[in-house]
């Protein structure tokens, strides 16, 4: 059985294990608690560009860039044995049209003692100070967690096991996560001229195999929370992976970048960090602030960058509104790339060779964009609220959260977007 | 009638209010030993599973009753909005479940009787003879 057939299989047959033993382990029938809850977000998003921009968001409106339903159960065989299975239904990881229902997570966990939690299945990493319950709304208060700094990592969820040991040292509770395992990540990629095999403009999704890695260290006490880690992913696909974006010169100071048949490689090993924290100052002022780099050298080098945001919060009864600032940015060396592949544009070419240099240049995927947002949310119930925000984002050089037009690209555009959600659990 | 009329004021559904600011204690099942305030409050917030290493069953009252919020705010110190946040979030990054609800004092006694572990909050004037106090403020 390979690598691929066996995560499938892992994927289907998990959740029936796991059922399974939660009908049959030597506990009783009658010693399980088990308990269930969903939740969902119904949310509206436009913008003022007739683009598309983080995939669904245009001038047209869209439900689907937030909206989400899940559901959860909850065992609980005892005061040391537990499991937990959420599904979801969203926006295919994988289709621009199409939705799906997946299994965000689906574990056995184990406490053999107060300070230790052991967790096997299909977990989600520990990585930003909300990646675990970012798909659900009702937990945090912006309409939709910064984009600069919670795209970066190459896969939120893993199959694997993750080891928690914590301390209690005055008010805080320190925890150190240690986890590895594997998935399946797909990586969108848009070209505006053509795209990997269609001699068309649009998206496509490239698969593949992530083991991932890491160390997380959180402080957390009642109103402020830390936390830092440090990941690495080996990335893969059957085939190999386009490491170099070959240059075939023509003539003396002529030549093109043929991404197609760059150099291959096996793996690429991709490091990544993360840092954040979330602190309540006098005023009942809550910052928040979080920053995450990582590093890529394969044909998207464009994806070796770093995100960074800072909210100021304030909760007034039911409302908290809020305002923040996220930035990211790729590394010079991959916006220097993309400039020269993008800027090779050769009318003595033919145009499907032009635009054969778009399609190199758009999927070097860089980033060079900024927001600036400001929001509320109102509680209307202890299980739902109300969000609305106005943010607007600016690119510098270019923005793969941009969907260029052809004909054009991704730089100096400002996007205006209004969203609107109702979140809710149940 | 009169008479009647004061008996059920007196000891009708009004009596909870009557008491909202009597002590509160926690009470165990025989086969645990006391505790300490900050023990206490991570059982109830999921942190720790066992006083003493012995595994320990948190009961609570349901949300809205007096005594649940008597106890949110001198134990916990935290309000329900702030609890049940905590909870939402704990439960959705997959750490487990708010500790489970029982009706009133009276259950929370019968669970803490029965049950190895269980862990519930009373007023000082309904512990029956015998209890086991493992914490009181």
């Amino acid at each position: 059985m390979n690598t691929l057939t066996s995560m499938k299989y892992h994927k289907t047959m998990f959740p029936k294990l796991l059922l399974s033993l939660a009908l049959t382990l030597p506990f009783g029938a009658s010693a399980v608690d088990i308990n269930w809850s969903g939740f969902g977000t119904a949310g509206y998003t436009i913008s003022d560009q007739p683009y598309k921009y983080q995939r669904f968001i245009d001038d047209h409106g869209t439900f689907k860039r937030d909206s989400v339903l899940g559901a959860q159960v909850d065992f609980k065989f005892n005061q040391q044995w537990g499991a937990a299975v959420q599904a979801k239904l969203s926006p295919s990881d994988h289709s621009d049209t199409q939705w799906q229902g997946v299994l965000s997570w689906a574990f056995v966990s184990w406490r053999p003692t107060d300070d230790l939690l052991i967790r096997a299945g299909k977990l989600r990493v520990p990585l930003m100070l909300n990646t675990e319950n970012q798909d659900v709304g009702a937990t945090y208060d912006w309409a939709r967690l910064p984009v600069e700094v919670y795209s970066i990592a190459p896969t939120t969820d893993f199959v694997g096991i993750s080891i928690s040991k914590s301390w209690y040292l005055q008010e805080m509770e320190w925890t150190l996560d240690a986890y590895t395992g594997q998935a399946t990540n797909y990586t969108r990629y848009y070209g505006r001229e053509m795209r990997d095999r269609e001699p068309s403009p649009g998206s496509w999704f490239e698969k593949y195999d992530i083991k991932s890695s890491g160390l997380v260290l959180t402080a957390r006490g009642l109103d402020n929370v830390f936390r830092a880690g440090i990941h690495e992913a080996v990335i893969s696909q059957p085939d190999g992976t386009v490491g170099e974006i070959a240059y075939r010169p023509l003539a003396p100071g002529v030549g093109y970048y043929d991404v197609a048949n760059g150099t291959r490689v096996e793996q690429v090993i991709v490091p990544y960090q993360s840092i954040g924290a979330s602190v309540l100052i006098p005023g009942n002022i809550r910052l928040t602030s979080e920053y995450a780099h990582i590093k890529v050298t394969s044909a998207s080098r464009g994806l070796t960058r770093w995100g960074a945001y800072l909210a100021v919060s304030r909760q007034f009864g039911a409302w908290n509104p809020y305002i923040y600032y996220a930035k990211t940015k790729s590394s010079e060396a991959s916006l220097d790339l993309y400039r020269a592949i993008n800027g090779n544009i050769n009318p003595m070419f033919p145009p499907a060779l032009n635009n054969y240099q778009k399609l190199g240049a758009d999927i070097v995927s860089p980033y060079d964009q900024s927001t600036s947002a400001i929001g509320t949310s109102y509680r209307l119930t202890p299980s739902s609220l109300i969000k609305a925000e106005w943010s607007q984002t600016r690119t510098g050089i270019v923005s793969s959260f941009v969907d260029a037009p052809s004909g054009g690209d991704s730089a100096d555009q400002r996007i205006n977007v209004f969203s609107l959600s109702y979140n809710f659990t149940f | 009638m009169r008479k009647l009329l004061i008996t059920l004021f007196l000891f009708g559904p009004f009596s909870v209010s009557l008491h909202a600011d009597e002590a509160l204690v926690l009470i165990g099942h025989s086969t645990l030993q006391k505790t300490d305030l900050a023990t206490l409050q991570r059982l109830y917030r999921g942190r720790v599973v066992s006083l003493n290493q012995q595994a320990a069953t948190p009961f609570n009252l349901p949300p809205g009753h007096p005594l649940r919020e008597q106890f949110l705010d001198n134990i916990l110190t935290q309000n329900e909005e702030q609890y049940s946040a905590y909870w939402l979030v704990r439960r959705y990054v997959g750490k487990g479940t708010p500790p489970q609800e029982l009706s009133s004092p009276e259950e929370i006694i019968r669970a803490v009787s029965t049950i190895p572990g269980a862990v519930g909050y009373v007023p000082l004037s309904k512990v029956p003879a015998g209890s086991n106090i493992i914490f009181k403020r």
